[in-house]
């Protein structure tokens, strides 16, 4: 084929091709016309392999010739990519008007702890923050941890204020996290700071507000010079915190065999403030927390000098604290395992609308 | 316990315009908790006392009486319903003008027909709790017509609770609550008035031989003979006072030891001393029955201390007197008990023999020996008032073999300054501590503190002790807060903690359960549901509620319980709970932290879909929160009814079996409810105590490898009987120079796959750090694997 005959096919070629790609409707098919006349074995590309086969005075030209028609096919397929292309753009525009942005998102179910384990989280938390270490210990306790160690002799009246499950193994189900005040002492001496959420027991019969099964957690720190001002500070501390409001508190005088001296801690009623309502049996203050100094005697069993250290104790009711935060009010849906009680329903049942409770 | 103000009245001038409500929180932030605080208005005005003269039916009407009164000078008929009613007895009487709030203004009317001009007030109308319409009786020393004092009727009663003074004998009584009143307003406490007994005493008069056989049980006992006393009404004055604080007027013996132990929190016991000789403490014969005073024949141990006279029993120490030696209506000389007997062996007969009563409360709180003494000379002072013949009959007889210890405790004003974190002076300690009835002395910069009897038995013996007293007295929301300051120190990590945390947070805030909290004992209806007869395990003396003796060995049966409870309201779902499993022996040792894992959904035929997506669940756990890939071998027990003859596996981290896996078979779904057998469902239970020693160690991150590498998938068909793992040990011994990684994609059986075999895919990954493979390269290494699977004897899927 001499030069002018080329010159004819590559002018055949590019008006195939341009047809081809003015009938193009995607961007595929415009890659499959560009393919069939531009790639290596393309109509068009196939002839580039063909220059070597001239003679060199005529190999400039060829080349020029079959670069031009190659650059005037790839100009045009820029053209129609950009005609589809524009094209494409207009219809998704036109098809995006109904979108609706503000639909809810499409959810994951991560699944819900309880609500008791929440709020244990959260005092934990507090907690660490002031390098309290976190420690567990058995709920089928031995007399001389629940009550022995703790200044709780046989016969001693505060058994009795303490309803007790017992085994017929001689163990008993601990009816407080106290036990591990001196579980801890025994493993870490003094100072020490810990705290130990974790399931009681007491043989109470259940109604709305008694449960038998119910989580506290036991606080304890032991140090030099630590004083009442301290307790009351890190209880307030913790109350604002896990309450996320500013609260007022009281200590008043409790009797706990295991703390000398021991208190009642209240803080202003949730419900009225403080100034008086049913919930706080008018008295504008809601019990909270027993707490108090540890005693000597408990700081002896659990191997800590008395004379050189001192400290504080308190338990929170952890099951108590999350009904005033979930706003429970039946204290036997916390250990009924049923699901419509524990989980919010916008986790459960998805994007609430209207909820009137 | 009830207290009323008018009582504390004797003892403490409390300003008239004091609130009683702000007396009340003083009490609490200070001393003890006052539960409620109640205003007693009875609005009586205009009554007299009426003498009964003449008492007749009421025709037809069975409940009425028809009564004639003498009201002093004038004489009223009227027609009450008093049901007992006797000729000249004085009764509280509101003629036509008196009134109270609950009768309104009486007037003169007609009743069945008769005239009736005023009314004979039932005990409610004055507020003294008393049967039906019995009437309020007066005491003879009145005469009729004789007004009564309205303003002792009215009254405000605070209501401690009794739990806030288990460890405060001294508080049991008003005059108690006094003295913390009296240091709470700063003023002074009166003297206890009582009887000097010289006065009224013959030095002529006999010893009551008192013998107490063990003075652990009973350290003291005292008692004094007196006659000139007889039936009749108490002063109105002290029926009233005992109305208020719960306690229900009887007869003026019986009602001057309630109010002495009301009042001073001893209990008293009046036994008839025309019965009674001398007086022996001792235990009871084993097996020995005795009737006590409320008619009831109780069984004693020989552990019941008793008081015997003449070694016959006639009352269960510290608990209740006997029946046959009450004080009858014909009684003129009585013998009256004021004892001290020890808190534990009162505690203790009263558990055996199931009977508690308010002298039984007192006693053990251990009280102080020596209102023994002044509770006699306390009565003899009330009786002396009442009983204008009264004489004593014997010397006040006290055997006390057993005295009280005086303690004095060492205080450092420093160090309880110090320890409250608020600065308080020695000289406030010591106006404190004097206020509350403590001695102080002060020497050498320390305090040297006598603890009076009172708080001596058990309460204060150190110096934290003193310490209370000074800081509830200073109030303790004077303190203020500050955090402490430390030093600081490092806690090695709790393991428990830490893995049941992780697990929680993997599962509940990520793999889509929820977490429930269960019961740690088996329920046997629901065990007998699941067809389920656990090993022996710990069981409890006193369940909830029967068939809820014994604690769990697993926590599945409640996992399921709650699974079958949520049914109902939902077609899928993911339960977790984190909890403590049991084992037989009495040691803290035999108990196990658990996790159970269920995955549930309505409708058949997803078993091994649940099944294989909860051993993914647990794989991400295992990985993100153990550090390690699970490993699963087929497990051979199935003993457990929930467990899955074949569909069962042990879960193994690095060599540990840590738990199971499994599905519900049908066979137990169907015994629980023909419901559930419509419903898939997997589960898993997991020994988190195993896998304390896990730490998640951060494995170093591959690069992009330089040159490319090329991916092969193979699928071998497999005979459906061999397991997982048996191929993998085969694959994993192929070996060459090129091969970075063999990895699991999926299993498949169906179509195209012959019956009795499975497909199971394979991607095989080569490379080389060198350079790029070539096209031989890919062929040879992909002949030779193909090489190896048929060496194993595994075909080749095409």
């Amino acid at each position: 084929m001499d030069v002018g005959e080329l010159q004819q096919t590559l002018d055949k070629l590019h008006q195939e091709a341009k047809g081809e790609l003015a009938a193009a409707k995607t961007l595929d098919e415009l890659r499959s016309v560009r393919s069939k006349y531009l790639s290596k074995t393309g109509s068009v590309g196939s002839l580039m392999g063909t220059i070597k086969d001239y003679p060199p005075q005529q190999r400039g030209e060829v080349g020029k010739t079959l670069n031009s028609a190659n650059k005037a096919i790839q100009d045009l397929v820029t053209e129609h990519t950009d005609r589809i292309g524009s094209a494409e753009v207009a219809a998704d525009a036109a098809a995006s008007t109904a979108f609706d942005p503000t639909l809810p998102g499409e959810r994951t179910r991560l699944g819900s702890v309880h609500p008791v384990t929440a709020v244990q989280w959260e005092v934990e938390a507090v907690f660490e923050r002031l390098g309290f270490t976190i420690e567990a210990g058995p709920e089928m306790e031995s007399d001389y941890y629940n009550f022995e160690a703790l200044n709780i002799p046989q016969m001693h009246p505060a058994r009795d204020l303490q309803d007790t499950f017992w085994l017929k193994n001689g163990m008993l189900l601990r009816t407080q996290t106290s036990p591990v005040q001196i579980r801890a002492m025994e493993k870490f001496g003094a100072p020490l700071r810990c705290i130990v959420p974790g399931r009681c027991f007491r043989y109470e019969t259940i109604d709305a507000s008694h449960e038998n099964t119910f989580h506290q957690v036991e606080g304890l720190m032991i140090d030099r010079n630590v004083s009442i001002a301290n307790l009351i500070a890190v209880m307030k501390l913790l109350l604002n915190e896990v309450l996320q409001r500013e609260f007022e508190i009281r200590l008043r005088p409790g009797y706990f065999p295991f703390v000398e001296p021991g208190f009642e801690l209240d803080i202003a009623c949730l419900i009225c403030n403080g100034k008086g309502c049913a919930t706080c049996k008018r008295t504008g203050w809601l019990e909270l927390l027993p707490c108090g100094m540890v005693h000597p005697n408990v700081l002896k069993a659990g191997g800590v000098d008395p004379n050189e250290y001192g400290g504080f104790a308190f338990g929170l009711g952890l099951t108590r604290l999350a009904m005033m935060k979930f706003g429970i009010r039946d204290i036997r849906v916390v250990n009924s395992g049923d699901l419509r009680n524990l989980v919010h329903p916008a986790r459960w049942a998805g994007p609430v609308i209207v909820d009137k409770g | 316990m009830l207290i009323s103000v008018n009582w504390l009245r004797d003892y403490v001038d409390i300003p008239d315009s004091l609130d009683v409500r702000a007396l009340a929180e003083r009490l609490t932030i200070t001393t003890a908790e006052v539960e409620g605080v109640e205003q007693i208005q009875t609005g009586a005005s205009g009554l007299i006392a009426a003498r009964v003269v003449s008492v007749g039916p009421v025709e037809g009407r069975a409940n009425l009486k028809k009564v004639e009164l003498d009201l002093g000078g004038k004489s009223a008929n009227v027609v009450s319903a008093a049901p007992v009613l006797r000729v000249d007895e004085l009764v509280v009487f509101a003629p036509p003008g008196a009134s109270t709030l609950e009768t309104g203004k009486i007037k003169s009317t007609t009743i069945a027909d008769l005239p009736s001009e005023g009314m004979i007030l039932p005990g409610s109308a004055i507020g003294i709790p008393a049967a039906d319409q019995d009437a309020i009786f007066c005491p003879p020393s009145m005469k009729p017509g004789e007004a009564i004092d309205a303003a002792m009727l009215e009254d405000w009663v605070i209501e401690i609770d009794n739990k806030s003074i288990t460890h405060r004998p001294d508080l049991w009584g008003h005059y108690g609550i006094a003295r913390e009143v009296a240091a709470i307003l700063g003023k002074p406490l009166k003297p206890y008035p009582v009887a000097d007994l010289d006065d009224l005493s013959d030095k002529k008069l006999p010893e009551i031989p008192i013998t107490i056989d063990d003075a652990t049980r009973c350290p003291r006992y005292s008692g004094l003979k007196m006659t000139g006393v007889r039936a009749q009404a108490a002063p109105l004055w002290m029926q009233t006072r005992l109305g208020h604080v719960g306690l229900r007027p009887i007869d003026c013996l019986v009602d001057l030891t309630n109010y002495i132990m009301a009042d001073l929190g001893q209990p008293m016991h009046a036994f008839d001393g025309s019965r009674i000789e001398g007086i022996e403490v001792g235990l009871a014969n084993d097996g020995e029955t005795f009737t006590t005073l409320d008619g009831v024949e109780r069984k004693l141990s020989g552990e019941a201390l008793m008081i015997q006279s003449n070694r016959k029993s006639v009352a269960l120490a510290g608990i209740m007197g006997g029946l046959e030696s009450e004080v009858a209506e014909d009684t003129q000389t009585i013998l009256l008990e004021s004892a001290n007997f020890e808190a534990s062996g009162i505690r203790k007969t009263c558990a055996a023999i199931g009977l508690r009563t308010d002298a039984s409360a007192r006693f053990e709180k251990s009280l102080d020996p020596n209102n023994t003494v002044l509770s006699i000379q306390r009565f003899v002072k009330l009786a002396s008032a009442e009983f204008p013949d009264l004489r004593l009959a014997s010397r006040l007889s006290d055997a006390y073999p057993n005295k009280l210890a005086e303690i004095t405790v060492e205080v450092d004003p420093k160090l309880v300054a110090r320890t409250m974190g608020h600065p308080v002076d020695e000289k406030q300690m010591i106006d404190i501590l004097t206020a509350i009835g403590f001695g102080v002395e002060s020497k050498d910069g320390k305090l040297s503190v006598a603890v009076p009897s009172y708080r001596a038995t058990k309460d204060i013996s150190i110096q934290a002790d003193i310490l209370e007293e000074i800081a509830r007295n200073v109030g303790y929301d004077n303190i203020e807060p500050r955090l402490p300051e430390v030093q600081v120190r490092h806690f090695a990590a709790n393991p428990q903690h830490i893995t049941e945390r992780n697990a929680l947070r993997a599962f509940c805030l990520g793999l889509g359960y929820n977490e429930v909290h269960l019961y740690i004992w088996y329920d046997e209806e629901w065990l007998k549901r699941l067809g389920f007869k656990p090993e022996a395990g710990p069981m409890l003396v006193n369940p909830a509620a029967a068939g809820q003796e014994q604690l769990r060995s697993s926590l599945m049966p409640g996992l399921l319980q709650a699974a079958d409870r949520n049914r109902f309201h939902a077609d899928a779902f993911k339960l977790c709970e984190v909890g403590t499993v049991f084992k037989e022996g009495p040691d803290s040792k035999n108990q196990s932290r658990h996790l159970g894992l269920i995955s549930a959904r309505r409708g058949k035929g997803a078993d091994d879909e649940l099944f294989a997506t909860l051993k993914g669940d647990l794989e991400t756990w295992a990985w993100q929160m153990l550090g390690c890939e699970l490993q699963y071998e087929h497990a051979k027990d199935t003993a457990t009814p929930w467990t899955h003859e074949h569909k069962t596996a042990n879960i193994v981290a690095n060599g540990t079996s840590i738990g199971t896996v499994s599905v519900c078979p049908l066979a137990m779904r169907r015994n629980i409810d023909e419901h559930l057998s419509a419903w898939s469902i997997a589960w898993a239970e997991i020994n988190l105590d195993q896998l304390h020693d896990f730490r998640v160690e951060s494995k170093p991150l591959r690069r992009v490898p330089e040159f490319p590498e090329v991916e092969l998938d193979f699928s071998l068909l497999i005979d459906a009987t061999s397991p997982y793992a048996a191929v993998n040990d085969n694959l994993a011994r192929f070996d060459d120079p090129l091969l970075r990684r063999i990895t699991y994609v999926g299993a498949y059986e169906g179509k195209s796959v012959p019956a009795g075999k499975r497909s199971l895919t394979y991607r095989v990954l080569f490379g080389s750090p060198e350079r790029t493979l070539a096209e031989d390269d890919v062929n040879a290494l992909k002949t030779s694997f193909e090489k190896h699977i048929g060496g194993c004897g595994y075909e080749l899927r095409r």
